[in-house]
């Protein structure tokens, strides 16, 4: 198909869809005017009936806590497949170390450079743990805080150069976080079976409203994401960052990296 | 509030176009950046923090390194002759 | 006022997919595909909004405050971060489609064939396998 037909057939349906979607949006309540009844009646019941602040969090980890199940193995799903496309093509047995392409210049680092990520790299992982551990109170949780953990450990990278990383950073324990975390979430959702409560359902003590421990299993669940992210980010960015270095001939170990 | 929400959201809609209208991905990945934290801005408008925070982290850091990383292993790796 | 957010969201989806079809490079096509998705996270927080209300979290203000709607902010918040790892399986994808193929342009890499090979002249007509240009 040319590129000239492919516009123009996306023009044409595009026409075609144009008074549906104007119909559509029509319809649909104007903006600002109105909310669900759905989310109108968790934002009048959950913070009673959960002890929880959060509305998101309270969602996500308890009140469909069976959709986050879902999104936390399409999670692993995801990144396993990435992970297998990157290792498949290089092999697993050189994932241990850094490696360095030939012929890269290495470029020095300004000290400024690594002074400004010894600081800010502890910084953001306190700020990343921060936004894990009060998921039930203020805005945060595990999705958020695990992204921002995951970058902390970029910070790493630009301060202690590649090899360094390589050295903080080790692939089989963020494969193990990963899967550990997924593991933890579907344990939460089996846990209360065994005390013959129904799946997923909030056994634990709920804590007190606007407290730290509060939600109780909510809690767990949060911290089973956080891992997963956690690891599955930083898993992310250390196949990337190694599928550029990659090279078919045999790799010294870099020193210094660029 | 009334004049922000406006602006934010045709701002939303005039930074995606540019990140469809810039051709050259080593551009295009500043754009998405821009992107992420113009819809990171927009959605703490709209009292979504928790939404905002992920976007903020996701969409402004996480996604435009990936993007980074792949046209930088992209350029790197001449391709294998196969046959 | 009240349909800017919903038309903000169609036009988002609509130049993104003018984006993927007329796309001569697979990570700007990928970029383009994200920008659809952002059409559904304006869409679902449009939709969530109510004018004067405080954020779904009463950390600061006690329960029973007007909120906004905490379900559409729950479906966002998921579908950004496991979206995030979609985008890097298929910049994979497109990593690998350029080792085998040589090519980052759709146009001229033909992955539907065996082996993928560049396509560049109408030289290997003799496949069988060509699907319709």
């Amino acid at each position: 198909m040319s590129p000239r037909l492919r516009v123009a057939l996306l023009a044409l349906s595009g026409l075609a869809l144009l008074p549906g979607a104007a119909a559509v949006i029509a319809g649909l309540p104007p903006f600002g005017a109105t909310i669900a009844q759905y989310g109108e009646r968790i934002n009048a019941i959950a913070p009673d009936a959960r002890h929880v602040a959060n509305m998101v969090s309270a969602i996500n980890f308890d009140l469909r806590g069976l959709d986050t199940l879902g999104e936390e193995f399409m999670l692993l799903a995801a990144i396993t497949g990435t992970v297998v496309l990157l290792r498949g093509h290089r092999g697993e047995g050189n994932s241990g170390r850094a490696m360095r392409r030939a012929g890269r210049a290495l470029i020095p680092r300004s000290e400024a450079v690594v002074l400004a990520c010894r600081i800010a790299g502890p910084l953001t992982a306190v700020f990343g743990l921060y936004v894990v551990v009060h998921a039930t109170v203020t805005p945060g949780g595990g999705f958020q805080g695990g992204v921002i953990l995951a970058s902390a450990t970029l910070l790493i990278y630009l301060g202690e150069g590649y090899a360094g990383w390589r050295d903080a950073v080790r692939s089989h324990w963020l494969d193990a976080l990963e899967g550990g975390g997924a593991l933890l979430f579907a344990l939460c959702g089996l846990g209360p079976m065994l005390m013959g409560a129904a799946f997923m359902q909030n056994v634990l003590p709920l804590g007190t409203f606007r407290d730290l421990f509060s939600g109780g299993l909510m809690l767990i669940e949060n911290l089973g994401v956080a891992l997963a992210v956690t690891g599955g980010f930083t898993q992310l960015f250390l196949e990337f960052m190694e599928e550029t270095r990659a090279t078919d001939e045999p790799e010294e170990p870099g020193e210094e990296s660029a | 509030m009334t004049v922000i929400l406006p602006l934010l959201f045709l701002l939303a809609a005039g930074s995606g176009t540019a990140v469809v209208l810039i051709r050259d991905p080593a551009r295009q990945i500043f754009a998405i950046a821009v992107n992420g934290l113009v819809l990171a801005i927009l959605f703490d408008a709209l009292q979504a923090p928790d939404v905002a925070l992920s976007e903020l982290a996701v969409g402004s850091a996480a996604v435009p390194l990936l993007f980074l990383v792949a046209l930088m292993a992209v350029r790197n790796q001449p391709p294998e002759e196969k046959s | 006022m009240s349909m800017l957010p919903y038309a903000v969201a169609a036009w988002l989806f609509g130049i993104g997919l003018y984006g993927i079809a007329t796309s001569r490079n697979f990570i700007h096509l990928v970029g383009c595909l994200g920008i659809c998705q952002s059409a559904t996270y304006v869409l679902l927080l449009g939709l969530g909004y109510r004018w004067g209300s405080i954020a779904p979290i009463f950390y600061d203000h006690p329960p029973g405050t007007p909120a906004v709607d905490p379900v559409m902010q729950a479906l966002v918040l998921t579908d950004i971060v496991v979206g995030a790892t979609l985008t890097a399986l298929l910049l994979v994808l497109t990593i690998q489609a350029y080792k085998r193929g040589g090519s980052l342009d759709p146009e001229i890499l033909r992955p539907m064939r065996p082996g993928g090979q560049p396509d560049r002249g109408a030289s290997r007509a003799d496949d069988g396998e060509r699907t319709a240009p």
